[in-house]
């Protein structure tokens, strides 16, 4: 076999082993374990050791559907914890470019599997709020300036859930499903500022930067991308076997499953990798050919 | 059978994955749909979710107790300007209100939630109490090594030029993670996509077809 033609690989070759590496695991759902890390098992100790029953919770939907296959788990997983041990959640929207749409999709979703939860008393939908940063500071005065009404049109005051809550000390913590700087800002000027906990579930591709504000205890917790779903996936369902079931349906889609295909496109591309090197240090070793 | 809406979306992420192959008009398609859906999208939210409850709703039910709003919204309106040649210049001042407002805002932000508590994080102490004194070595030789790396007022060769490479190794290190983390995003982003084509059209289609 002539090595320098591996070299030389069509790269579309490459792109059909990620497909075929991709497509079979969602078709075959292998079951791949998942090891939990300490920034997941903290934001998941923070809201199931240091909240109570009737606890209040903002979560920020401040993705879009461009990372919703990473966000979304995510949310669904924290909306499940918080409705099984009773916490209210609050939800907000301060993506523009599909942050209420994931919003609407997700609570509606999660609600649904806990009839017993009213809206309006057990967890109410802001919607969506222009100019992030603004909103973020605002809402430390008064939540109601910033959202007279819920996304349904209903103003606040009428709403019970928001009878209590009129800035961020009325919460006990602010969870931030993020994509681009939003999450940062939750950490560096809301946590910062008015020291609230916070907790940020970012993409994959921002998570590294996170760790800094985890590492200066500026944030309660972190799940990055997929990876860190799953984690919290595993230990909510541990911790809520009735979620099990849920999380078992044919056809839905979770982070757990999700990391079953990266770990086998990872394997592929590790594979790629190393016998690229391989080709590569073994033409080096061949003698020139005298010109 | 897959619904309308999802035939349209399965069509438009069939031809946005064509490009793997070569640019074609296919691409380019679902392209400059992307585009003006996003900002179709965008418009619509802020009209309906950011204008109509705190700026119309509010003049229209209350104005007495709302008429500052004018203010906000005649600069919003003055930032227009700029399109028409004559008076272009009156959208300076809109622009200077809003660059003044988060420069302010911004500044606090960095200084008080970026760069005091960072730098507080990296003074940590190199007395001998285990394992621990060993990650917190790391870290300070990481943060000056880095630093001088970044320090340019000074040629980088003997000991500068030493230290500077140590920063080096720290940074390709970090990029390293980063950009593990980003293969990783990307492939969730693949992973997603695929799920939607197998589980909500082809499964289906194939299921109506049998």
């Amino acid at each position: 076999m002539n090595l320098e033609r591996v070299m030389q690989v069509d790269r579309r070759i490459i792109y059909l082993f990620i497909a075929i590496g991709t497509i079979l695991p969602i078709l075959f759902v292998i079951g791949l374990p998942v090891s939990i890390t300490p920034p997941v098992q903290m934001a998941f100790d923070r809201i199931e050791n240091q909240l109570q029953k009737g606890d209040v919770v903002l979560i920020s939907f401040d993705y879009g559907p461009s990372s919703a296959p990473e966000n979304a788990p995510m949310a669904d997983a924290f909306l499940r914890h918080c409705f099984s041990k009773g916490i209210k959640v609050v939800v907000i929207a301060l993506y523009p470019l599909g942050g209420l749409s994931e919003a609407v999709n997700e609570v509606s979703k999660v609600a649904a599997e806990f009839p017993e939860l009213e809206y309006g008393v057990d967890y109410v939908n802001l919607g969506y709020k222009d100019g992030a940063q603004a909103a973020m500071k605002k809402m430390a005065e008064n939540i109601h300036e910033v959202f007279p009404t819920d996304m349904r049109g209903t103003p606040l005051s009428e709403l019970p859930i928001m009878q209590n809550i009129r800035t961020y000390r009325d919460m006990k913590l602010v969870v931030s499903l993020a994509t681009g700087i939003i999450g940062e800002w939750w950490a560096n000027l809301v946590n910062a500022q008015f020291g609230i906990p916070v907790i940020v579930g970012p993409t994959a591709v921002s998570a590294p930067k996170y760790y800094a504000y985890l590492e200066a205890k500026q944030m309660a917790g972190l799940l990055g991308g997929l990876k860190g779903a799953s984690e919290y996936e595993r230990l909510v369902v541990e911790k809520y076997p009735k979620l099990a079931e849920v999380y078992a349906t044919p056809g839905l889609y979770t982070a757990t499953k999700g990391m079953d295909v990266q770990s086998i496109v990872h394997m592929i591309m590790i594979a790629f990798i190393v016998l690229g090197n391989i080709v590569y240090f073994t033409s080096r070793k061949k003698p020139r050919k005298a010109s | 059978m897959p619904s309308l809406g999802t035939w349209l979306a399965a069509f438009f992420t069939l031809c946005m994955l064509s490009f793997l192959y070569k640019d074609n008009p296919f691409f380019r398609l679902a392209e400059s749909f992307f585009a003006g859906l996003s900002l179709g999208y965008y418009i619509g939210i802020v009209m309906n979710q950011t204008l109509k409850p705190n700026l119309v709703l509010p003049l229209i039910h209350d104005f007495g107790a709302n008429w500052n709003l004018v203010f906000a919204a005649g600069l919003g309106v003055i930032l227009y300007f700029r399109y028409i040649k004559r008076v272009a210049w009156v959208s300076r001042w809109a622009l200077a209100v809003y660059v003044g407002y988060y420069v302010g805002v911004n500044m606090m932000q960095k200084l008080h939630g970026e760069v005091i508590p960072q730098i507080g994080d990296s003074m940590l102490s190199l007395s001998y109490s285990g394992v621990g004194t060993l990650w917190n070595l790391i870290m300070v030789v990481g943060v000056l090594s880095v630093l001088i790396y970044f320090y340019f007022s000074v040629e980088h060769k003997g000991l500068i030029g030493g230290i500077s490479r140590i920063g080096i190794w720290f940074l390709m290190i970090s990029f390293g993670a980063a950009f593990g983390y980003t293969v990783m995003g990307r492939i969730s982003l693949l992973i997603g996509r695929m799920v939607f084509l197998v589980n909500e059209w082809a499964k289906p289609l194939i299921g109506s077809i049998t």
